[in-house]
Order: structure tokens, then sequence, then C-alpha cells
């Protein structure tokens, strides 16, 4: 009976929106040596969002978890950004970063997604 | 007997219902919470504490980079003036409309004596950069608190503490301070310099000025076998005072409807280097909320569904340097009440809060903490000149947390708990001049050093009066 109803749930399960991961899981300790090439930004980098973004337990995706960031990526930068600033699950209000101004989360945002170079 | 088609169907429609409804209101009781906007009308941005219970739309936001630029920004910053730390805080001792003073920049160790064991280190450091920090010079603070994302001069305006008998809170351990008051005068402060500085600043609630430097007294790094093993509730609270003495660093959780308890327990060791493993906590704590929704009204069933589940739980052993193990990650987000009881009434006040929450407050499934704390000699400290037994209840930081005042504050006032100064309470100025013997005294050095109140926001004048 089980294999039946896994067979109805298929074309419901493969119509869903996340995409496949495209790249392999990144590990802790290769997040954790990431960093933004902007000096400003690497040093509120490594004051706020680096506590939880390199630490696998906090449940945060790992900085330049492209497996872990794509899905999200594909919300828009608009919602990951109110979700920065208002906190969501896990993460505080600002992530953490408490001088960081909007623009300055959006960018931050775009480092540990994988997408810094992108415009 | 026999019972009839219809009436069988009628009682499974009304259970079905029954069951729909319950699933509904705790659903409804769980919804995700109503944010504040992102950017007020005004065009500021919200600040938020790590729980989000508490926020505003600071109108100036500064982060000095050294001490110089510090003491040039406090005397013309717009009011009341805020330091924040890491906004791990439940109270509302940061929210302000204007200044929020975060201490990021002022970051890492500038000194350190190798043979007097200490470290000197900029005030903004975080607990958890500062354990490797401190390993690098063969170091270690003597104590951690449960969470290591705050900052030390967060931690020490709070009283931040771990647990250990014997063990001081983290402002127990320090030794001289450097701090900019409000008109931008650095003043340095120890039991010699200006000790009555020295007394109020160490736990400060930010509001004597901003802390720049601390220096710790440290001891050298030590290796310590940490053990979490499940046991019953009731063995627990007998063995509590025998088994807080026997290890370097004991607490235990109650987990809540399981009559069970997690007993955690680090002892220094020389056996080999086991890391600890992923974190178990969070499924655990996720498991307890699984269990209250399911038999929220049904206590019987839940007691033995969790025993069941329990059951054959082997002790979890981690060995490593202290400041690996000591704190946690805690990915849940959540709202605490902790009181800090004379050392002999922590027991019975524990008793009798299990009993409330076991039979008027269903809802609660995050355990209830205990652990144990050295006295010290800061004014302010909830440790002032007497030994602690802390009790700390906690609710999902998406859920009601009014049971606490309801149920589990008057018992700690009964005790003669102190409050922690970052944790839900509902006290004032009345209630603190009777609970610390030197309240008067350290408002009227803070009053010698902030005579205009640059640094109180609402919250705050409730605490000072």
């Amino acid at each position: 009976m089980r294999k039946y109803i896994a067979l109805l749930l298929l074309p419901w399960l493969g119509g869903c929106d996340e995409p496949v991961p495209s790249v392999q899981p990144m590990t802790p300790e290769l997040s954790a040596q990431l960093s933004p090439a902007d000096p400003r930004l690497a040093e509120l980098y490594a004051g706020s969002c680096k506590a939880c973004h390199t630490v696998k337990d906090s449940l945060a995706p790992l900085t330049g978890d492209r497996s872990a960031w794509d899905a999200r990526w594909a919300q828009g930068e608009a919602a990951l950004l109110s979700a920065s600033i208002q906190g969501k699950n896990g993460m505080p209000a600002g992530g953490q970063c408490f001088t960081c101004t909007p623009e300055d989360l959006k960018r931050l945002i775009r480092f540990m997604a994988g997408r810094e170079d992108e415009q | 007997m026999k019972i009839g088609r219809r009436v069988l169907l009628g009682g499974a429609g009304l259970l079905a219902l029954g069951v729909g409804g319950l699933a509904g209101r705790r659903m409804w009781l769980s919804r995700e919470l109503e944010l504040p906007d992102a950017i007020n009308a005004d065009g500021r941005a919200l600040w938020s504490n790590w729980a989000g219970n508490a926020y505003a739309y600071p109108a100036a936001r500064a982060a000095p980079a050294n001490e110089a630029e510090l003491a040039a920004l406090l005397p013309g910053a717009k009011t009341p003036i805020r330091p924040v730390g890491s906004g791990h805080s439940f109270t509302e001792l940061v929210p302000t409309e204007g200044t929020l003073l975060s201490l990021d920049r002022l970051s890492g160790l500038v000194s350190h004596d190798a043979t007097a064991m200490t470290a000197t280190v900029r005030a903004g450091t975080k607990l958890s950069a500062l354990g490797p920090l401190l390993a690098g010079i063969g170091q270690e603070m003597p104590n951690l608190p449960d969470i290591n994302k705050q900052t030390l001069a967060g931690a020490l305006a709070t009283g931040t503490h771990g647990t250990g008998k014997g063990v001081k809170a983290i402002h127990g351990e320090v030794t001289a301070m450097r701090l900019v008051l409000p008109n931008g005068e650095v003043a340095e402060c120890s039991r010699e310099l200006r000790p009555e500085l020295f007394h109020t600043a160490r736990v400060s609630l930010g509001a004597f000025g901003v802390v720049s430097e601390v220096t710790l007294q440290n001891r050298p790094l030590e290796r310590v076998k940490k053990i979490v093993s499940l046991v019953d509730t009731e063995d627990m609270l007998r063995q509590w005072p025998a088994l807080a003495e026997k290890h370097r660093n004991a607490e235990f959780l109650v987990l809540p409807f399981t009559g069970k308890s997690a007993l955690i327990t680090h002892d220094t060791t020389t056996e080999p280097v086991r890391p600890r493993g992923p974190d178990g906590d969070t499924d655990t704590l996720m498991d307890l909320k699984s269990l209250r929704d399911l038999f929220e009204f049904a206590p019987e069933l839940r007691k033995k569904a969790a025993q069941s589940a329990m059951a054959d739980i082997p002790p979890d052993i981690a060995i490593d340097e202290g400041w690996k193990l000591l704190s946690n990650e805690r990915p849940v987000r959540f709202k605490e009440m902790e009181y800090h009881l004379p050392i002999a009434e922590q027991v019975g006040a524990l008793r009798e809060i299990i009993r409330r929450i076991e039979s008027d407050a269903r809802g609660v499934f995050f355990p209830i903490e205990a652990r144990i704390i050295a006295p010290d000699d800061a004014w302010l400290s909830p440790f002032y000149e007497r030994e602690s037994g802390s009790i700390a209840v906690h609710a999902w930081y998406k859920e009601d947390h009014d049971w606490m005042f309801r149920l589990a504050e008057p018992v700690f006032r009964e005790a003669g708990g102190r409050p922690h100064w970052g944790k839900l309470h509902s006290l004032g100025a009345q209630e603190f001049k009777q609970l610390y013997p030197q309240f008067a005294e350290a408002d009227a050095i803070r009053r010698s050093v902030d005579p205009d109140g640059r640094m109180l926001n609402p919250f705050l004048k409730r605490i000072f009066g």
C-alpha cells in the first residue's frame, strides 16, 4: 500500500519549487575561512553573522554553502533583507549586527549566499 | 451491549472534532509573531533583542573603533545612550529612541600576564571568541555561561554566570576595568583605584558609563570531561547538594511532565580528547514540544510516552578544553525568567515551581534549569555576599510567558530571590532597595557619574527609581 501512496505523491513532490542543490554542502571549517573582500564588510561580518553562519549546530545556513542558500536566494533579495532586519526562526533581528544599515545587510546576505560578485 | 453504528459514527466525529479543535488551538497559540516594521515611518531601522520581545527604532547607531572615539562620542550623543552587547537580555535594558551604542569594534586581546594568569580584553569581545583567544595564551576563564554569544561587557553588566560549587559569576573574576563615563572621561578602577566605581561597574546594567577594557583573573587551560545523563527528577532533587559539591561544574534541567531530568557535569581530566558530537539538545527540545502538542491535556499519557521514549538513553560524553564544552548553541529562541535564591531555598522552591507548572501551565515544554553560583562582592551582583542557587524557567519565543509572573515569580520572591538583571522580572527600585544592601550606595555612584540620567531609558528609570 505504501508504495502506491508514494507513487501518488511523486508528481506533487516533484512539483515543489525547491531547486535541487547543484553543489556539495560546505563544511563548517571551509565556511569559517571565508570573509568578505571589503574590509569594512569583513569587520561587520566577523562581529556578527559569522558567530552562527559558520557553526552547523546553530542551524543557520553556512556561509558560502550554495546547497543551503540557493533555495533561500530564490525567495528574492527583498524577502531575505526583511527577514534579516526583523529576525526569522533562530535568527534574531538584524542578525545581531546592530550597526549594520539595510544596505550593509543586503551585501552581507549576498556574500553569505555565495553571490558577492553578482550585481 | 450493542452500540449502534450511528452512535459510533457520532462518537468518532465528535472525537475528530475535539482533536482537530485542540490541534487548531495549539496552532493558534504557537503562531508566528506579528513582527514590528523593518523600517518605521521616520525611516529608522528596527532594533530588537534576540528573543524578539523588546524592540526600538534608535535615532542614531554608533560603533566606535577605539576608546578615544568612544570618549569623543559620549558627551554629545543623543540620549538615552544605551550600550548593546549581543541583545541577549530579555528585559528592556537596551531599547532607546536615542543612541544605540555597539561595542562590536572594541574587540580582542590587549595584553596578558602569564605568571599572574591575567588577561586584559576589549569589552566588546564575544565570549565565543574569547575562549580560543585565551586558549592561545594557555589560559581559560574559570567558568562560562550556557550561551556564549554575549559580549564580555554585556555579560558583566547583567551578572551573567555559569554553574559550580565555589565558582563565581564572570564579574567575580574581574580585577580591573577601564570605562568611559557619560561626560567622556576615561576612568580606571580596581580594588585599589576608585574602588567604589569598581564595586558598581562590574555589574552595571550599562548605566554607569561604557566599559572599554576588562582585566580577567584566569587559570591555566585545562581539559574537562562533560557528561550528560538522564536521571529521575526525584533522585536528582534529593542528591543535588551532594552532586553540586562533587563536580567542578554541575547543573540540571528538569524536563517537566516527564519525571526526568538531565544532569550535566564537567570535571577536570587528563583523558584523551573526545570531541562533542552534533548538537542533540534542539531535537530533544522539539521532541518535548511534540509530546506537549499531542498530550497537553493528558499529563499521565505525556509522562508515560516521555519515559518510554527516554528509556535506555546512554550518557553523552565529551572530553575537550572547557571553552569548547561549557557553552552551547541555542538555535531555538526563547524567553526566560531566572532568580537567584539563597542556596538553602533552591530545592524547596524548585519543587514548588515544578508542582505549579505541572498543575497550572500544561503548555510549558521547555526544561527548568538549576545552577549554583559562589558569592562575590560587587554591589549590584545578584550573588552579593551569598551563595546562590538559581532557577530558570523558559518559554518558546512565539508563546505566552505570562505564567512565569503568575506561577514562578511569587515563589522566587517568597524565597528571597534576586532576579537576573537580563531576564524577565517585574521588580522596581523599592524591591531592589530591600534585596541589595548596597543599592542606595550604588545609585549614589551612578548619579555622580551620570547626574542628568543620560544613560537611563524608561526601564532603567524603573530600576533606579
